[in-house]
């Protein structure tokens, strides 16, 4: 067995790509996913109740780190009867053709002090590319992390037809992740 | 054609609250009552929009109105029934009320329902109430009340002007004309 550890150990060093970023779990009563739009000049903000996460992060291997995202979009509330009838219907989410929301990270870059994850959002049918901002503070085994990122709504034809009308509602939609992390 | 108020007659800029004003209030209440007309929600949104937009215009202007009362004069009473003429007073005393009263409870509605107040996509204006579903439809029929209220006043108001102007033959309502001339006085 020597012989093959010290192999392993000596590929594990000149190949650090291949270093295995750390696994975490969510801690959901602690953590929240929100967003936050613009109607009629007036902010709201809104949270996902239901989604799950899978969380590898390793500061010093960003390219072994990944996030995987899914986000049961019934779950959303914004505190406002009418909008919250009429976010899961046809015009916004149409969470009958489409009941969650899927990110999934492609790639980690370090830009100056700030990390920014590159994915792939899909979004009421549609992928596009969205870049989020990652600050994550490990704390002894578990960690705080947190990630916003602005996308554009009618980029993946969220609230279209009458509802595009960007001076009632506005284009551009926070996302905002608050995750408590313990390692697993 | 002056600015203020004369004996002969209302001023330009009391003639031009005046008008203005009807023709506001009286658009803006037909249109509320139209609101359920609306071909989609988000029609209604903007519809909506605009009611209230009109509405805060017409509270400005109501307080515009009060100030340029307050430094204008007012033409004295055209001669009749003492009793008519305090009847008109307080006519024109609930008027005034109404005028504040329906935008502002218009105001309170929205503000209890949680939505916010734009003017006309412009800026927008604080809550007047905490948000408080539990009463925004007793708000709502406080400000539908006060509408019918006002078109109740507003039949007393106009008809006896029409009164005046009619059969009476007399100034009442051509002081107010916004291009009419008074008659001479004999």
């Amino acid at each position: 067995m020597k012989p093959l550890f010290s192999a392993l150990l000596a590929l594990s060093l000149i190949t650090p790509a291949l270093a295995t970023a750390a696994d975490y779990a969510v801690q959901p009563a602690a953590s929240t996913l929100g967003f936050a739009g613009t109607f009629q000049g007036a902010g709201f903000n809104g949270t996902f109740g239901k989604w799950t996460a899978a969380i590898s992060y390793d500061t010093a291997h960003l390219a072994a780190s990944k996030f995987d995202v899914n986000v049961d979009l019934a779950s959303a509330k914004t505190g406002d009867k009418d909008r919250d009838t009429a976010l899961p219907g046809a015009d916004f989410f149409n969470i009958a053709k489409f009941p969650q929301a899927h990110f999934v990270t492609t790639n980690f870059r370090q830009v100056g002090a700030q990390v920014v994850a590159d994915g792939n959002l899909t979004l009421h049918g549609v992928t596009k590319p969205v870049t989020l901002n990652v600050s994550f503070k490990p704390q002894g085994k578990s960690a705080v992390l947190d990630v916003t990122g602005t996308i554009k709504r009618l980029d993946f034809g969220v609230g279209g037809g009458d509802y595009a009308d960007t001076s009632v509602i506005a284009a551009d939609v926070k996302i905002t992740a608050h995750l408590q992390l313990a390692a697993k | 054609m002056s600015l203020r108020s004369d004996n002969r007659r209302w001023g330009s800029v009391a003639r031009f609250f005046h008008w203005i004003m009807a023709l506001a209030i009286i658009g803006n209440g037909i249109f509320g009552l139209l609101m359920d007309e609306a071909s989609g929600p988000m029609q209604k949104i903007k519809w909506l929009a605009l009611h209230k937009s009109i509405g805060l215009t017409v509270l400005a202007l109501f307080l515009l109105r009060v100030l340029w009362r307050w430094v204008d004069r007012r033409p004295p009473d055209e001669p009749g029934p003492r009793w008519q003429q305090l009847a008109a007073h307080g006519v024109h005393g609930v008027l005034y009320l109404l005028i504040a009263a329906i935008p502002l409870s218009g105001w309170w509605f929205n503000s209890v329902a949680g939505k916010p107040l734009q003017w006309f996509k412009l800026f927008n204006l604080p809550a007047l109430a905490a948000k408080n579903t539990d009463i925004s439809d007793t708000v709502f029929a406080v400000h539908e009340y006060l509408f019918w209220f006002l078109v109740a006043v507003l039949v007393v108001h106009v008809g006896a002007a029409l009164k005046h102007h009619v059969f009476d033959k007399d100034n009442v309502l051509r002081r107010m004309l916004p291009f009419g001339r008074p008659k001479n006085r004999l």
